[in-house]
C-alpha cells in the first residue's frame, strides 16, 4: 500500500509525520483562491510531467495519482500482481469525488467568446469522473474490471468492498484499489458556501472546532485472496445510507451506526474486538457530534478513537483510502495516533477520543467514512492470523 | 465463470422512449413515441419535481418504472447508479460561476454537484437506508454498472436496482460529450428462482466489444449518440423481442455477454 498526502509523500514520510505529530496543513496558497483557510496541499504536483503517451490524462488529479503510484514500490508490486494473475484478472477500483474538475474549471476560465474550450483543454478522458480509474489502469496495465466509485467522501472506502465482491464472485482474482482527490476551486468555494470550512487548521473533536480543512491525497492498496505477504485482512465492511439530507448527517447518526454494525456483523466480531477507531472526524461541529453518538450507539464501551484529518485535511474522495492506510499502519506498528489540535474534548466523548497517542498492539481496527448524499462506509481490518 | 441472474423489472426514460411500452413498440416495428411523457415521479413532491437536478429526473423516471414492474418498494433494493458524466448541467453552472463570481456559488448546487447526487436523492426520496452507490466508467458506464451489480448478486443473495443514465451536455462541454439525447434505463436484478422473472439470463466475461443482433435504426442511432444507451440491446433481449446473445463491452476491462438461460 502507499499514501501521498500533505503530511508526506510515501509511507515513510507519512509515518514520520505521524510520530512527530507534524501536520501537513498550511495557510491557503492555492492558486486562484483567496479564501482565509488552511489546506492540505501536496507539494510538487505542479512539477509532474507526463510522457506524450499519457498526455490525454494530464490533470491535477492524475498527476497526484502518479505521485502516489511512484512511492513504496507500488508499481513494482502491481506488476508482480499482474504477472501472478494475468492482466485480465486484475481489477482496478478507484474512488474519487473531484476527478479532473480542476481542469474543467480552468477551461471555463480561459473560455473565449465562442463558447468553446481552447483546444488545449479538449481532453475527454480528463473531464469525466472516471478519469483516474482509467488512468491508473492504463499506467499499471490492468485489464480486469475498471470501476470508479464516486460517492463523495465515502468513495475510496467503498472500493475495498467492491474489490472483495469482484474477487469473490470470480470476476477478478485480485484488485488494485485506491482513491485520488485533488484540491480545486469547486471544493474550496463549495464547502465555504456551506459554511463548513474553518479559518484555522481543523481541530477534530475539540470543543473549539470550527469546521474542516480541505486536503488532497492519492493512496493505493492491493486486495488479493491469498497474498504472499499481508498488511492486514479486510474482515468486514458496512455500507449504508442516511435517507435524510444531501449535506447534513442523520441527527442521531443512524446511517453511520448501521455501517459500523454491518461491518462488525460481516466480520463476525463483537464490538469489544475492535482495538482502535479511525474516525471520519471532519471537525465540523455537527459531524463530530453525530459520529460520536453513532459510535456510542454501537460500542457500549468505545475503544480508543481519533481522527487523522489534522495531518491531511479532509481529502474527500481520497479520505477512505488515506484512513484505511492510517488504520493499517496502526495495526502493523502498534502506534495509535491521537488527533492533532485537540486540546479540550467535549464531555460526550472525552472517555474514548484519544488526547495522547497510545502504543498498543491491536488485533482489529475500524475506519469510518461518511459522505454527502448520506453515503456511509465502515471498514474493519484485522491482523492476519489473529 | 458464469453468473445467473433473473430480471424482475425494467424501465427506460429518453426522448421518444418515455417508458417500457414505448420500447416494446419500437422493437415491434413502430416509431418513437413523441407524444407520451415519462410517468411522473411518485417519490418526489411536485415542488421537489420542479427543483430536482436533471440527473435526478432522468434516473428516477427509469428507476421508479423498474421497481413498479418488479412490484418492489423503491426503498428495498440495494441501488447502483452508474453514469459516465454525472450532472452535466450542474458541472456547467459550477465551472461558469467559479470562473466569474466564485463567492456567489450556490451551496445547494454545490452539494448537488457530487456524482452521487441522484443516488443520494434516491435514498432520501425512497427512504432506502441500505447501500445506495454511484459508479462511473465514462463511456463504459453500462458495463461498469453491470459488473458492480453482478458481483453483488453473486456475492450474497440480494436484489439490485441498477440505474444507468447520462444527460446531454450544455455549453462548451458539448464538444467533449456531444450526445443529442439524454438516456436513462433501470433494471431490477436478483439471483435465479426467487420471484417471477421477466427474463432469465446468464452472464459471462467476454472479449470486450459490443455485439448484438441488429435493432431498429432509431435504437442503433441512440447507441451511437449516448454511451448510456449501450444498455439498449440488453433491454431488447430482456423484453424477449431481440434474440441474444448480447455483449456489452469495455475499452479497458472485460465485456459481459448475456444469453437466455436454459429453462
Amino acid at each position: 500500500m502507499t499514501l501521498s498526502c500533505a503530511a508526506g509523500r510515501g509511507l515513510s514520510a507519512v509515518r514520520q509525520a505521524l510520530s512527530e505529530r507534524r501536520s501537513g496543513l498550511r495557510a491557503n496558497d492555492f492558486p486562484g483562491c483567496e479564501l482565509d483557510t488552511w489546506i492540505g496541499r501536496v507539494d510538487g504536483v505542479e512539477d509532474i510531467r507526463f510522457d506524450p503517451g499519457l498526455a490525454e490524462y494530464d490533470c491535477r488529479n492524475n498527476r497526484l495519482a502518479m505521485i502516489g503510484l511512484e512511492h513504496d514500490d507500488f508499481t513494482t508490486a502491481a506488476a508482480e500482481l499482474v504477472k501472478r494473475h494475468g492482466r485480465e484478472r486484475v481489477a482496478c477500483v478507484i474512488g474519487t469525488s473531484t476527478a479532473g474538475i480542476g481542469t474543467t474549471e480552468a477551461a471555463y476560465r480561459d473560455l473565449g467568446e465562442a463558447e468553446h474550450f481552447d483546444p488545449a483543454y479538449l481532453l475527454p478522458r480528463v473531464h469525466t469522473p472516471h478519469t483516474s480509474a482509467a488512468f491508473v489502469a492504463r499506467v499499471l496495465g490492468l485489464g480486469g474490471p475498471v470501476i470508479t466509485i464516486s460517492t463523495a467522501c465515502s468513495s475510496s472506502a467503498k472500493v475495498f468492498a467492491t474489490a472483495a465482491r469482484l474477487i469473490d464472485s470470480g470476476l477478478a482474482d485480485a484488485a488494485v484499489v485506491g482513491g485520488v482527490d485533488s484540491l480545486c476551486l469547486s471544493v474550496l468555494y463549495g464547502f465555504h458556501s456551506l459554511e463548513l470550512v474553518s479559518d484555522q487548521p481543523c481541530r477534530p473533536f475539540d470543543r473549539a472546532r470550527r469546521g474542516l480543512s480541505l486536503g488532497e491525497a492519492a493512496g493505493f492498496a492491493i486486495v488479493e485472496k491469498s497474498p504472499r505477504q499481508s498488511l492486514g485482512r479486510l474482515m468486514g465492511w458496512g455500507e449504508s445510507s442516511d435517507a435524510h439530507h444531501m449535506a447534513s448527517p442523520h441527527p442521531e447518526g443512524a446511517g453511520a451506526g448501521a455501517a459500523m454494525a454491518g461491518a462488525l456483523e460481516r466480520a463476525g466480531l463483537q464490538p469489544g474486538a475492535i482495538g482502535y477507531i479511525n474516525c471520519h472526524g471532519t471537525a465540523t461541529p455537527l459531524n463530530d457530534r453525530v459520529e460520536a453518538m453513532a459510535i456510542r450507539s454501537i460500542f457500549p464501551d468505545p475503544p480508543p478513537a481519533a481522527s487523522t484529518k489534522g495531518w491531511t485535511g479532509h481529502t474527500l474522495g481520497a479520505a477512505g483510502i488515506a484512513e484505511a492506510v492510517f488504520s493499517l499502519l496502526a495495526l502493523n506498528d502498534g502506534e495509535l495516533p491521537a488527533g492533532l489540535n485537540l486540546e479540550a474534548p467535549e464531555s460526550e466523548w472525552a472517555d474514548f477520543i484519544l488526547l495522547e497517542p497510545l502504543q498498543r498492539r491491536i488485533d482489529a481496527v475500524l475506519s469510518n467514512s461518511f459522505g454527502f448524499g448520506g453515503s456511509n462506509c465502515a471498514l474493519i481490518f484485522g491482523r492476519e492470523g489473529a | 465463470m458464469k453468473i445467473d441472474i433473473d430480471v424482475l423489472g425494467a424501465g427506460i426514460c429518453a426522448p421518444g422512449l418515455p417508458d417500457w411500452e414505448a420500447l416494446l413498440d419500437i422493437l415491434a416495428g413502430k416509431g418513437l413515441n413523441e407524444d407520451r411523457k415519462p410517468p411522473r415521479s411518485a417519490l418526489l413532491s411536485p415542488r421537489e419535481r420542479r427543483r430536482a437536478p436533471a440527473a435526478v429526473k432522468l434516473s428516477f423516471a427509469a428507476a421508479e418504472q423498474a421497481c413498479a414492474m418488479a412490484e418492489l418498494a423503491p426503498a428495498d433494493p440495494v441501488a447502483v447508479f452508474s453514469s459516465g458524466m454525472g450532472d452535466l448541467q450542474i458541472t456547467d453552472y459550477m465551472c461558469r460561476t467559479l470562473a466569474e463570481q466564485p463567492d456567489l456559488l450556490s451551496p445547494t448546487r454545490f452539494h448537488n454537484s457530487v456524482h452521487n447526487a441522484a443516488s443520494g436523492y434516491w435514498s432520501i426520496g425512497s427512504g432506502a437506508t441500505g447501500d445506495v452507490t454511484a459508479v462511473s466508467g465514462w463511456k463504459d458506464s453500462a458495463a461498469a454498472g453491470l459488473l458492480e451489480a453482478l458481483s453483488r448478486i453473486q456475492y450474497e443473495p440480494t436484489t439490485i436496482l441498477l440505474v444507468i443514465y447520462d444527460d446531454v451536455a450544455c455549453g462548451p462541454m458539448r464538444d467533449l460529450w456531444p450526445a443529442e439525447y439524454p438516456f436513462g434505463a433501470a433494471l431490477v436484478l436478483a439471483r435465479p428462482g426467487q420471484r417471477s422473472a421477466m427474463a432469465r439470463l446468464e452472464a459471462r466475461i467476454d472479449g470486450g466489444e459490443d455485439h448484438h443482433p441488429e435493432m431498429p435504426e432509431v435504437l442503433e442511432a441512440r447507441i451511437m449518440d449516448n454511451p448510456a444507451a449501450r444498455i439498449l440491446p440488453l433491454l431488447g433481449q430482456i423484453s424477449g423481442r431481440l434474440p441474444g446473445p448480447v455483449t456489452i463491452g469495455s475499452e479497458q476491462g472485460p465485456g459481459l455477454q448475456f444469453r437466455e438461460r436454459e429453462k
